[in-house]
């Protein structure tokens, strides 16, 4: 059998392994599936948060945990932002406070519906946006702050219907997080 | 002139993942496949942070973007199984640094570890025939 060698003048960059504050979970890919995935369009409302025009329409169909994407579309206003190293070293990194985008084009987004913490449901958003003054951005959006403009927005909506998401501490980075749990779909 | 190949299929199982620190996003996902037993999926949500990001480049080369942490703010993407017995995800994407600017290309296996979790969705992909 031929062995075959290829080389690169360009080696690709080493990845950085980081340490975090917290102890290793050797569980690296916590993973659940279900039988099959509903999926649901979605408009959201104009003049309402983010938060609120996904979550209640959904919570209306049974819908707790879920995977969307948001397809495109104007926010009156709109408030994210980003990761830097965190200053204190209680993480790897630290959210900035939020940047106000203004009236805002959201390009593309992503945002997973689960339970959070404090009982009541959770939306994690990351979007690619174009801000007021023009420039085209990126982050964590905060859905409660962010109104949806005078035009429905679509969204698809895959459903996670056999298990549950949920915000639990997570010892190894020190922040809470997103997790699939088996359990009780009505709690 | 090549000829179009069109696969029909269905979509079978869903699976939902949040992948730990320092693993890599696209050796991840495959990992993902092997451990629900998906041979064929296609990525139907995904957000989470690479510790540093790289995007391959039409030249063959690439960019780094670094962090930490470089939040993925869009995914594209599938997962396909190859007659060698190997999982291979094609993973393309935006993602936006430290001061949200935003930077797009396809992930480059082995040059992306998540910074603090990487949330994805996978919908299993049943092929019935090559057209």
């Amino acid at each position: 059998m031929a062995v075959m060698q290829t080389t690169s003048t360009t080696p690709l960059p080493r990845p950085r392994t980081l340490i975090h504050p917290g102890r290793f979970n050797p569980v690296r890919i916590q993973s659940l599936h279900a039988r099959s995935a509903r999926h649901v369009r979605l408009l959201l409302t104009p003049g309402r948060s983010l938060y609120q025009s996904l979550v209640e329409p959904l919570l209306a169909l049974g819908i707790r945990n879920a995977s969307t994407t948001i397809l495109g579309g104007y926010f009156a206003r709109l408030q994210y932002c980003v990761a830097p190293p965190d200053p204190t070293g209680q993480a790897v990194i630290a959210y900035t406070r939020p940047i106000d985008a203004g009236s805002t084009y959201m390009v593309f987004g992503n945002a997973t519906l689960g339970l959070g913490m404090n009982g009541r449901p959770l939306v994690h958003c990351h979007a690619a946006i174009r801000t007021e003054s023009g420039a085209v951005k990126g982050g964590h959006i905060l859905t409660e702050a962010s109104t949806v403009g005078p035009t429905p927005i679509p969204v698809l909506v895959t459903s996670l219907d056999e298990f549950e998401l949920r915000q639990a501490y997570d010892p190894e980075t020190n922040i809470p997080l997103l997790q699939p749990h088996k359990g009780d779909r009505h709690v | 002139m090549s000829e179009a190949i069109v696969e029909t299929g269905s979509m079978g199982r869903v699976a939902y993942a949040r992948i730990a620190p320092n693993e890599d996003l696209v050796l991840g996902v495959e990992k993902l496949c092997i451990a629900e037993g998906f041979r064929n999926a296609f990525v139907r949500g995904a957000l989470g942070s690479l510790t540093d990001a790289c995007l391959g480049t039409q030249d063959g080369k690439f960019i780094q973007i670094k962090g930490p942490a470089v939040e993925i703010v869009s995914l594209a993407g599938e997962v396909r199984s190859g007659s060698d017995g190997s999982m291979r995800a094609a993973l393309t994407g935006v993602v936006a640094d430290t001061d949200g600017n935003v930077h797009g290309g396809p992930f480059v296996a082995g040059s992306n570890p998540i910074c603090m979790t990487f949330e994805v969705t996978l919908e299993e992909w049943l092929p019935a025939s090559v057209l």
